[in-house]
């Protein structure tokens, strides 16, 4: 069984259709790229997984059919969201935001390791604890973000341009603590990037949108090196 | 000295009723970016049931906290009931809206009780007692008593819980707080809960001083508005510092500046200063926009 399993998907804002018939699989613990240009609708595959938009087709998460379900539902079932602009609550300090990760859990022992780890990856996040999260920089913002999404323990990360504004350091090192956590807790991963050399390096499977519609997909491994597919749609 | 000593005691006094309902007003502000016009007719509403409660024999100590929790479902119930459908609505719909409660429960109010004033009853005696060279009456401690308490428990809630700290997520940013699992629709209804409680706690304080009848928070609403406005309209600290200091201010201004009539008017004075010198109040912190 596919961890995640989308099937002929459209979806939408009101009369704007995004999604002409969106499919793709993810297996459990597996980590997939999804590239392609801006508008072609990466970020609303995204959106349409955590039921953020209207949409017709067939969603199951380990199986269960997402139709209909709200998207606390959704996330409570296993699906952390790193979103567009990272979901921050500015009005929060940084120790907030991260027990907003952990709320719904019981395993309070296992929730401490967690959070050593979290402070492990990002010694900055301990430092500024008691801070506003409106302090952070963006790479703090980001970083305070894949934390609070490795404490909620999910089946499967949703995580929006992990890349964006940072230095290219600060990048390295976010994509090894991406594979580190998926390797760890063995939690899949679709992976949205304009980046696409470094999500490729990073992933079993590409997906590749075109307006709305799957263009290619394949073995990372192989796309990298399609000169024909890197020159069509990835700008490389 | 003394009588200033003494006006400013009083002003704490009606600070805490101020800041109550002002700290009402900051808690709905927060959950729907508008504050609510029924705030105080809510307010006036429950202290009616507080005081049918009592007149059918019921103990004070029993028929306060027992109204302030019918007052809790009520603002739970009026949120599921008429505020969640328009939700999505512009904000003239929902201050239309609001303005239709107010007017629902000031008719309500006069239809069941009639508009005769009430003397309501109050568990603390009038005598008073020194403090500090200030004579006190135990009815202005009681006051400050009871709105510390509820104050401080309301903050404890909102601030050490994991149900306050969901809640002001979801006052804040519903589409994040969506993302981490919080129920968003049910925290703004208890927000409103919150809110009606808090709010139905200034009119129990402040109906034994008033006389109870269905415009008795006509005024004692503007007073939080400043108060409010003061602090910071989204800060729920920011209201109750803001209460505070409307209530001394105005009890000093009425009797050395403008005398009784115009204490009102120093309210509204203070909300027009706030507005043009600090439109973030004490408390608020400025507001960024991108654009």
């Amino acid at each position: 069984m596919q961890l995640l399993e989308m099937t002929e998907v459209r979806a939408g804002y009101g009369p704007t259709q995004v999604l002409h018939g969106v499919s793709l699989a993810i297996a459990d613990g597996e980590i997939v790229s999804l590239l392609g240009a801006n508008g072609a609708g990466k970020t609303t595959t995204l959106r349409t997984i955590c039921g953020g938009v209207r949409w017709a087709g067939s969603i199951k998460l380990l199986g269960r059919s997402l139709h209909r379900m709200s998207t606390e539902d959704i996330v409570r079932a296993g699906v952390a969201h790193v979103p567009e602009g990272r979901g921050i609550l500015t009005n929060l300090t940084v120790d907030e935001n991260l027990r907003l990760g952990d709320h719904l859990r019981r395993d309070r022992d296992q929730v401490r390791k967690d959070y050593g780890r979290v402070f492990e990856y990002f010694p900055v996040l301990r430092e500024r604890q008691h801070l506003s999260a409106s302090t952070l920089s963006g790479g703090e913002q980001q970083m305070l973000a894949l934390g609070r999404a490795l404490l909620m323990r999910p089946r499967l990360m949703l995580l929006d341009e992990p890349s964006l504004g940072l230095a290219p350091l600060v990048v390295k090192s976010i994509f090894e603590i991406i594979r580190d956590i998926n390797r760890t807790d063995r939690v899949g991963v679709l992976l949205v990037e304009q980046n696409a050399r470094i999500a490729m390096d990073l992933s079993t499977h590409s997906y590749v949108l075109e307006v709305g519609r799957v263009a290619v997909t394949g073995l990372s491994s192989e796309l990298k090196n399609d000169d024909a597919v890197r020159r069509s749609y990835l700008g490389y | 000295m003394q009588e200033f000593m003494q006006l400013v005691l009083s002003g704490i006094a009606s600070g805490g009723i101020f800041a109550s309902l002002a700290l009402a007003l900051v808690l709905i502000y927060n959950a729907m970016g508008l504050v609510n016009f029924a705030q105080g007719e809510m307010a006036m509403f429950a202290t009616f049931i507080a005081y049918a409660l009592i007149e059918h024999g019921m103990s004070y100590w029993i028929a306060l906290p027992l109204t302030l929790a019918i007052a809790f479902a009520g603002g739970v119930v009026i949120q599921r009931l008429v505020i969640r459908p328009v939700e999505r609505a512009p904000v003239l719909t929902l201050v239309i809206i609001t303005l239709g409660l107010a007017t629902l429960f000031n008719g309500l109010a006069g239809f069941l009780f009639g508009y005769v004033p009430r003397s309501f009853p109050s568990p603390f005696s009038v005598q008073t007692v020194n403090i500090l060279g200030a004579f006190m009456s135990y009815q202005d401690l009681g006051v400050i008593a009871v709105s510390s308490v509820v104050l401080l428990l309301v903050y404890l809630l909102l601030q050490r819980t994991t149900i306050g700290l969901s809640m002001r997520a979801a006052a804040h940013n519903p589409e994040a707080s969506r993302l981490l699992g919080v129920r968003v629709s049910w925290m703004l209804a208890l927000g409103w809960g919150l809110a009606s409680l808090v709010g139905a706690l200034s009119g129990i304080m402040v109906a034994p001083v008033l006389l109870l009848e269905p415009n008795m928070m006509q005024t004692i609403i503007i007073y939080a508005f400043a108060a409010a406005v003061l602090g910071g309209i989204e800060s729920p600290l920011g209201a109750v510092v803001g209460g505070l200091i409307v209530g001394v201010t105005v009890n000093l201004a009425g009797a050395y500046l403008v005398g009784g009539d115009l204490q009102l008017a120093v309210a509204f004075l203070i909300i027009v200063v706030v507005l043009i010198v600090k439109p973030n109040g004490l408390f608020g912190r400025p507001s960024v926009r991108r654009v």
